[in-house]
């Protein structure tokens, strides 16, 4: 069961975001719509890295599944939101639970490599399918409902979907199934002669991120009124990745604080230089010589040296 | 398809294999002893290029004065990067290392803009080799066929340096067991320090002798970093042979597949690394991992 | 949340500050500053500075200070999208330039139908954007695929072409040039038959799957959207196979700037009619002479870049349609875009009041062998503009 410390901070921190509008930044409204739809998007991965130690180089796919199929389920069938979302979701969930059902045969890198393979996959069917997805143009021009259709409309519909998809990763992450998970990303071997049929468990974990990737994707596609195979691109998979190791992924809101910083990061960055990748192959350095548990991990060790809890 | 069509497409399959080959046999043996994904291979890639560029061209050195430079050049970098950085991330996750690469590319891509802008660059052939062979039914370009000869005499030389010296048996016996490689006297750090300088220097190598074909734009290192990959994995990690069978794989697929079914030529690569990894897990030549 | 409170901050100061009077004028410009893209959008940056440069020297717009927010749109789409945002809610900008891919020129359309903010495509092709996502307030200023596609039309014609074949880039450039171009011909090149088409992929560095079939088609001469790198690692590859030799190598992308002659050298090849939007070399209008004056100081070269005219054109028509409103209202700027004239490096140009299409056209002409030069240039350079 969850903490009640956390459930009051979870409550504080979404009360806190509903009332953002007030304060009439139409820039910080966008900005912080962003980042929960990128924050979604990196908890949704870590459900894969950190909970069976599988890391996929391609996530970007369930995201871009997701947010295709969205765009053109409103756009080009003319569904109405209610439909056309929920039908987005599932479809990412189902690609990603065929998907997975031949990468979780494999390990390591092998798994890697094969998540990457059928994410260009995805990406070249996005790219040649052009009368349905338009190709390289990208699919833009989104139809949306009338009610969503204003950024402070779109801000509290992406506030509450992604409160809930943080709330359902949060349930999945802690039953039993969450807890089995961790027992496999620990020592599989062992896990197996308990009898975990730790095979079954990682296809399902890909599932639920797959799932969760493309609920992400449905959002971002509607924020932006546009989908584009850059999105489905294995340079996204790489983006999402490094937000997760940034926050770190042994924590359940590490990957939440990687996503905002990042984005945040590249957000600001971009004001001032074109030279980004400098700064972020600095951060990056930094994380990997200094902060090998990501900045969650940072703060914890700041807090155990100050004799906090 | 002719027959003259199809021993042209042969040959130019063989050809872009040797090509891989080169560049991706460095990325295999740092990985075959260091456990190391190295993302930066493909940036060493771009730099050995860009560095034949300015020696050759810009300052009117031989071409192959500048394929030694480059090769040099890299070795330093990556010698370099290795005693500074990536020696104190073996005893890290994976992750780490792989983070730890791609901070590299980054890093190296943007020291690129700043050493060469962003300009478009072109090396041309080294005397001799710009022109083509006439067999009477088809022509082979000269260079290319250069290249079909370097291929198997770096894969040679990678064999006989590995299997047939002591120090390759040094090199066999890290990727084994370090401990014991370091309680027997060997000076282990120095061991991988060596393995990934002259993996660096052949990426680097690779890219100046690819650099006459192509041209040189910034962003070259990402597509070629992919194919690398896919080459190993392919192959099956960590194994020399494996590399090249996967090279030739590589090759014959892309070259024939374009030609016939040229819509998927995007994804050719892809689907070959797809069908080889739901067959065979572990690569052609490669041997299921143990343990972590 | 302290984070949102500085943006908060920030967003009320810089909202305070524009509606101030002689506040100065932004202009928001999106070009690729990183990766593959930067090739281009580099130079066309500093044809933007420099544009902007020459107004503050003149005393600006209407007599107000114009200051210019740059920015790397990465060569993606939704990047160039959320920062275009950024430029318009945050640093409230009075209208947007740039784009290179077609992509991000039709991320920036969208953004810009959305937040009703004129958006100036710069160098971006896609024939969508005066077309089908055609809207009120955008406008492009480079030339489109279809003028593109009937200029290679009429060079065919004039070269007697009779069997062609047709290589173009798989990707919305490719396939919109194509359709271009077989829209034209049947005016232009009624006598020619397209006896091969073939489609290499965006980015491909290895172009041997293709060669072999073009050298063995017959054709007399070659209509060809490989553009840059493309053209370049097709020469290469080509070449040593005596490929140049019989072929005429028609060709839309730019591979006729001085910046491939320049690169390629004594490798660029015979027999190629190109096209370029500027020459340094060659001028059409009297005003090119001062410009490309400045711009050889500015870049400390002699021999400039032609994209730097596309960035600088994006600049004057922006400043222009502002004086010509007396005002940066979006509706009264975008009323008076349509159908608005003005002179530049590159002659005279209109933007049509209803496709929202300049008239830009481009310097075509075969890629010559000069004793005195170490690379070729255009001789004769034709400029052929559309009508």
């Amino acid at each position: 069961m969850p903490q009640r410390r956390d459930l009051i901070a979870s409550a504080i921190v979404v009360l806190l975001l509903a009332l953002l509008p007030l304060a009439g930044s139409r820039y910080a409204i966008d900005l912080t719509t962003e980042v929960m739809i990128y924050a979604l998007f990196a908890l949704s991965l870590n459900v894969l890295i950190g909970f069976t130690g599988n890391i996929s180089f391609g996530h970007a796919a369930y995201f871009a599944i997701g947010g295709y199929a969205c765009a053109i389920l409103l756009t080009t069938y003319g569904w109405p939101l209610a439909l056309a979302l929920p039908a987005a979701v599932v479809l990412a969930g189902l690609v990603a639970a065929v998907v997975g059902y031949f990468c979780v045969r494999l390990t390591q890198i092998y798994f890697a490599m094969l998540t990457l393979a059928f994410a260009m996959l995805v990406w070249g069917v996005a790219f040649k399918w052009k009368e349905v997805t338009g190709g390289d143009d990208g699919f833009t021009g989104i139809k949306m409902p009338e009610i969503i259709a204003h950024h402070v409309g779109y801000f509290y519909f992406t506030l509450v979907v992604v409160a809930a998809g943080i709330a359902a990763l949060w349930v999945i992450c802690h039953s039993a199934f969450g807890l089995t998970l961790v027992a496999i990303r620990e020592n599989s071997v062992r896990a197996g002669f308990i009898g975990v049929d730790t095979r079954h468990m990682r296809w399902a974990a890909f599932t639920v991120a797959g799932t969760f990737g493309g609920l992400a994707g449905a959002l971002f596609g509607m924020y932006h009124r546009g989908m584009y195979i850059e999105n489905a691109f294995w340079t996204e998979s790489a983006n999402v990745l490094i937000m997760v190791l940034l926050g770190g992924i042994y924590s359940f809101i590490g990957p939440i604080i990687g996503a905002a910083v990042l984005h945040l990061l590249q957000t600001f960055t971009n004001q001032y230089t074109p030279y980004w990748p400098t700064v972020l192959g600095l951060i990056l350095l930094v994380i990997v010589m200094v902060l090998p548990d990501g900045l969650i991990g940072l703060v914890r060790r700041v807090r155990a040296r100050g004799g906090r809890p | 398809m002719t027959l003259t069509m199809f021993t042209l497409n042969a040959f130019y399959g063989l050809a872009l294999a040797m090509n891989m080959f080169i560049i991706a046999s460095g990325l295999n043996l740092i990985f075959g002893v260091l456990r190391v994904i190295n993302f930066a291979h493909g940036m060493f890639y771009m730099f050995g290029a860009y560095i034949v560029f300015t020696v050759a061209k810009t300052w009117g050195a031989p071409f192959f004065v500048g394929v030694l430079a480059a090769g040099a050049a890299l070795a330093v970098i990556a010698f370099a990067i290795e005693r500074l950085l990536l020696r104190h991330l073996y005893d890290k996750e994976h992750l780490m290392q792989l983070l730890f690469t791609f901070a590299i590319v980054l890093l190296m891509s943007d020291a690129a803009k700043m050493i060469w802008g962003t300009d478009q660059y072109s090396v041309g052939y080294p005397p001799g080799l710009g022109g083509a062979v006439n067999l009477g039914f088809v022509m082979l370009p000269q260079y290319q066929l250069f290249l079909c000869v370097v291929g198997p005499l770096i894969a040679v030389a990678m064999w006989f340096v590995v299997d047939r010296t002591r120090w390759g048996r040094v090199v066999r016996a890290a990727t084994q067991d370090r401990e014991m490689l370091a309680a027997l006297g060997v000076n282990v750090p120095m061991v991988y320090a060596a393995v990934f300088t002259i993996g660096s220097a052949l990426a680097g190598v690779g890219g100046a002798l690819a650099a006459p074909r192509i041209a040189l734009v910034p962003g070259m290192d990402a597509t070629i970093i992919n194919e690398c990959f896919i080459i190993v994995i392919i192959g099956g990690l960590g194994n020399m042979w494996g590399s090249f069978l996967g090279a030739l794989a590589f090759g014959f697929v892309v070259q024939f597949g374009t030609v016939l079914a040229p819509n998927w030529q995007d994804v050719l690569p892809y689907l070959l690394m797809l069908a080889v990894l739901i067959i065979r897990p572990w690569g052609l030549l490669g041997r299921p991992e143990t343990g972590h | 949340m302290k984070y949102s409170a500085m943006l908060v901050a920030a967003g009320v100061l810089s909202a305070g500050t524009a509606f101030a009077q002689g506040a100065p004028i932004k202009i928001g410009v999106l070009y690729p500053l990183t990766g593959g893209g930067a090739v281009y959008g580099a130079p066309a940056l500093v044809g933007h500075q420099m544009a902007i440069e020459e107004l503050n020297a003149k005393g600006g717009i209407m007599g107000r200070k114009v200051e210019s927010l740059e920015r790397d749109d990465k060569l993606n789409p939704a990047t160039a999208s959320s920062t275009m945002k950024e430029l318009i809610t945050k640093d409230k900008v009075d209208i947007v330039l740039g784009g290179l891919a077609s992509s991000v020129g039709l991320a920036m359309t969208e953004v810009s139908k959305q937040e009703k903010v004129v958006y100036i495509s710069t160098i971006p092709k896609s024939i969508q954007i005066t077309t089908d996502k055609l809207h009120k307030y955008v406008f492009r200023t480079s030339a489109n695929t279809d003028q593109e596609g009937e200029a290679m039309a009429i060079l065919a014609g004039k070269n007697k072409l009779a069997k062609i074949c047709h290589l173009e880039l798989d990707y919305a450039y490719g396939n919109d040039l194509e359709a271009g171009i077989l829209k034209a011909m049947p005016k232009y090149a009624p006598d020619a038959k397209i006896v091969l088409t073939l489609k290499p992929k965006l980015g491909a560095t290895d172009f041997n799957p293709f060669i072999p079939q073009v050298m063995a088609a017959g054709c007399d001469g070659v209509l060809s959207g490989l553009w840059g790198p493309h053209f370049v690692s097709w020469v290469k590859q080509a070449a040593p196979l005596g490929f140049f030799n019989k072929i005429k190598w028609i060709s839309g992308g730019e591979v006729g700037s001085h910046e491939i002659a320049g690169e390629l050298k004594g490798e660029y090849p015979d027999n190629v009619i190109s096209n370029t939007y500027e020459l340094w070399y060659k001028g059409n209008d009297p005003s090119h002479k001062e410009f490309q004056e400045k711009l050889a100081k500015k870049l400390n070269t002699q021999e400039t870049p032609q994209w730097a005219a596309l960035g600088y054109i994006g600049v004057m028509y922006a400043a222009a349609a502002m004086e010509k409103a007396k005002s940066t209202d979006p509706d009264k700027v975008a009323e008076a875009l349509e159908g608005l004239s003005i002179g530049t490096p590159v002659g005279t140009l209109t933007i049509d009041a209803k496709t929202h299409q300049a008239n830009i056209g481009q310097f075509w002409g075969p890629m010559v062998k000069k004793p005195d030069r170490a690379y070729r240039m255009m001789e004769p350079a034709e400029y052929i503009q559309p009508k």
